[in-house]
């Protein structure tokens, strides 16, 4: 019976994982993007999504204050958690559209995520402060528990899937094709008539959108969400992934993500529990995907699987190709 | 009126230790082009080898000495064994950043594994409270203003009356050409890291000294306002950052004073992100300085 739920949560936590680091690969292994404030977008969405389905703040006895409380069925609230992240992942797009050196823009982002959390801990009216949101309805709350974690299962699958659909929309063809030539050169792919900034909002809209769904079926599952659940250094974790798995490569991240999300933090909670320090399996985790960023970074920055640089086939001729 | 002018105080001696990791902080980006978020976690070190030292009896003054000078050693070793190699390979920026951050959170965490997640203290700081000018401040507080104040002059005699300093100077402007003057660069970055480590270190402890309690979120809380700082004042001019860390000192205690207390740190956010925005090069940078900071 405990494995039967460690296992759900496992795949549901892959699941969401995967949607998020596919949102953020589009942002910054496709695009060049670094967006370090990628958390907050699985946080607007989360919250979106919270605010949605829950009732008026007033209820449960009111011991929450926030806004919002519109009590929405679940795939509206869905819909609705994607298209924050969406508006989230835009306006982070903004601040982030002057030409500064990729680092000052990345410690930027990193502090604009730093400040997000600090805002909304500190203002209790706005979305409950520290303490958070909880008692977030299930949709499957009416049937057998077994069945309902099984079902949330298979919404997460099915917005994987459907996720996946839309992400190689962008990932390949022409406009990933542009994408790329964006983050290898934008001042080319400038000069070559791409219109780039249209298309660096328009990636940190769709990438927001991934990571809102992400925060949104992440707070359907776990019936609350506060701000230690998107700490800014939580972008490393997904950004681990990425470069692990193989930036700029949907197999590479996806597979990154099962790496990390799944063989190594999962696998961490294995270890023998030490008894004088409880939190140590969760602390080693973080020291695990720092050190495996940066051996990456030092050994093959490629990731695992590197992305596929196209081949184009030669004009044949009368001289073999040399 | 009587708030602000204590607000201000306040604001002076978080603005001492705030200048200090700035300039440190300021020093390490001007010789090496990197900006160093692993310096937060490196506070934190210092601060808990200092609770570790004081704990064994020793003066709290020793304690930082001591702090700053391990953090210094940890400082050199950590540039020319990780970073330097990964910026000869022509690591991109980006990826430095991440390095530094992912060190940073190892960094942090060990210390975690180590000392545990709960609060620790340097204990009750005895000795009286001074009365100047309107400001009322702790003696422990007046103590880190003038240790700040002399670090600064102390650094600022070494940049300018020293051939060491000169050197930095010229490392810190335009590497190659100082190299091709006979500059042996290199050993010229290991000092300059040894030197704004110990800074790392002083400020840690000193941290540690000033606030009732931490944990080991101690250094990450107070990295932000020093990159403002440092930002605010020109990263790369160690004068700038000290002006810079004063300014951010006074304006988050004074800000928290006038309104919500719990926004204080929204201040220092605010600035770094609006003189990014603005201005990178910051009050005092050189026009020159922003082609360093611009698309490259």
């Amino acid at each position: 019976m405990a494995w039967e739920y460690y296992l759900v949560v496992m795949l549901v936590y892959l699941g969401t994982d995967l949607l998020a680091v596919w949102g953020l690969n589009l942002e910054f292994g496709v695009s060049g993007v670094a967006n370090l404030a990628y958390i907050v977008v699985v946080a607007a969405g989360a919250y979106t999504f919270a605010i949605c389905t829950l009732g008026p703040s007033s209820g449960n006895g009111g011991f929450q204050t926030y806004i919002g409380g519109f009590t929405l069925p679940f795939p509206v609230a869905l819909l609705a958690g994607a298209l924050a992240g969406a508006v989230v992942g835009t306006l982070i797009g903004v601040t982030g559209l002057k030409r500064l050196r990729q680092d000052y823009q990345a410690v930027a982002m990193l502090v604009v995520s730093l400040m997000v959390a600090t805002v909304v801990s500190a203002d209790t009216g706005f979305l409950n402060g520290s303490a958070g949101l909880a008692l977030i309805p299930n949709p499957f709350a009416d049937l057998d528990p077994e069945v309902a974690r099984w079902a949330y299962v298979g919404v997460v699958a099915l917005c994987c899937l459907i996720g996946f659909l839309v992400l190689r929309r962008f990932t390949t063809g022409p406009i990933g094709r542009t994408l790329r030539a964006m983050r290898d050169d934008d001042t080319a792919a400038s000069a070559a008539g791409k219109n780039v900034i249209g298309l660096r909002l328009v990636v940190q809209a769709v990438g927001g959108a991934f990571g809102g769904l992400s925060g949104a079926l992440l707070a359907g599952f776990i019936g609350g969400w506060s701000p230690s659940a998107w700490v800014y250094i939580e972008t490393l974790a997904f950004l681990s992934c990425v470069i692990v798995g193989g930036m700029g490569s949907d197999r590479g991240v996806s597979l990154g993500t099962l790496i990390i999300a799944v063989l190594l933090l999962q696998g961490v909670q294995f270890l023998p529990q030490i008894s004088s320090s409880p939190g140590l399996s969760e602390d080693f985790g973080w020291i695990i995907l720092g050190t495996s960023t940066i051996i990456f970074i030092w050994f093959r920055p490629q990731g695992v699987l590197p992305e596929r640089r196209p081949r184009y086939l030669r004009k044949s001729s009368s001289q073999s190709p040399g | 009126m009587q708030l602000i002018i204590e607000a201000i105080g306040f604001g002076i001696a978080t603005g001492a230790v705030i200048a200090l990791g700035a300039v440190g902080f300021s020093v390490q980006f001007g010789i090496s082009n990197i900006l160093n978020i692993t310096y937060g976690s490196l506070m934190t070190l210092a601060a808990y080898v200092g609770l570790l030292l004081i704990e064994h009896g020793v003066n709290a003054w020793l304690a930082l000495v001591l702090g700053a000078a391990v953090v210094g050693v940890v400082s050199v070793v950590y540039h020319r064994a990780l970073l330097a190699p990964l910026v000869r390979r022509g690591t991109r920026a980006i990826a430095m950043v991440i390095v530094t951050v992912s060190a940073g959170i190892i960094l942090q965490y060990v210390i975690v594994s180590f000392a545990g997640p709960e609060s620790h203290s340097y204990g009750e700081q005895s000795g009286s409270t001074l009365h100047l000018i309107g400001f009322t401040l702790s003696a422990g507080q007046v103590a880190i203003i003038v240790l700040t104040a002399s670090l600064m002059l102390g650094l600022h005699l070494l940049l300018t009356r020293t051939t060491l300093g000169k050197a930095m100077r010229a490392t810190s402007s335009n590497r190659t050409l100082a190299r091709s003057c006979g500059i042996s660069t290199d050993r010229v970055s290991d000092i300059a890291w040894f030197i704004s480590g110990s800074l790392c270190g002083a400020a840690g402890v000193a941290l540690a000294i000033t606030t009732v309690s931490f944990d080991f979120s101690l250094g990450s809380l107070f990295l932000i306002p020093m990159i403002a700082a440092a930002v605010l004042g020109g990263i790369g001019q160690p004068y700038g950052a000290m002006l810079g860390g004063l300014i951010v000192g006074v304006s988050s205690e004074v800000a928290a004073a006038v309104s919500n207390p719990n926004y204080k740190d929204v201040v220092a956010f605010m600035i770094l992100i609006i003189m990014l925005l603005v201005r990178p090069r910051g009050l005092f940078g050189a026009a020159w300085s922003t082609r360093r900071l611009m698309e490259g």
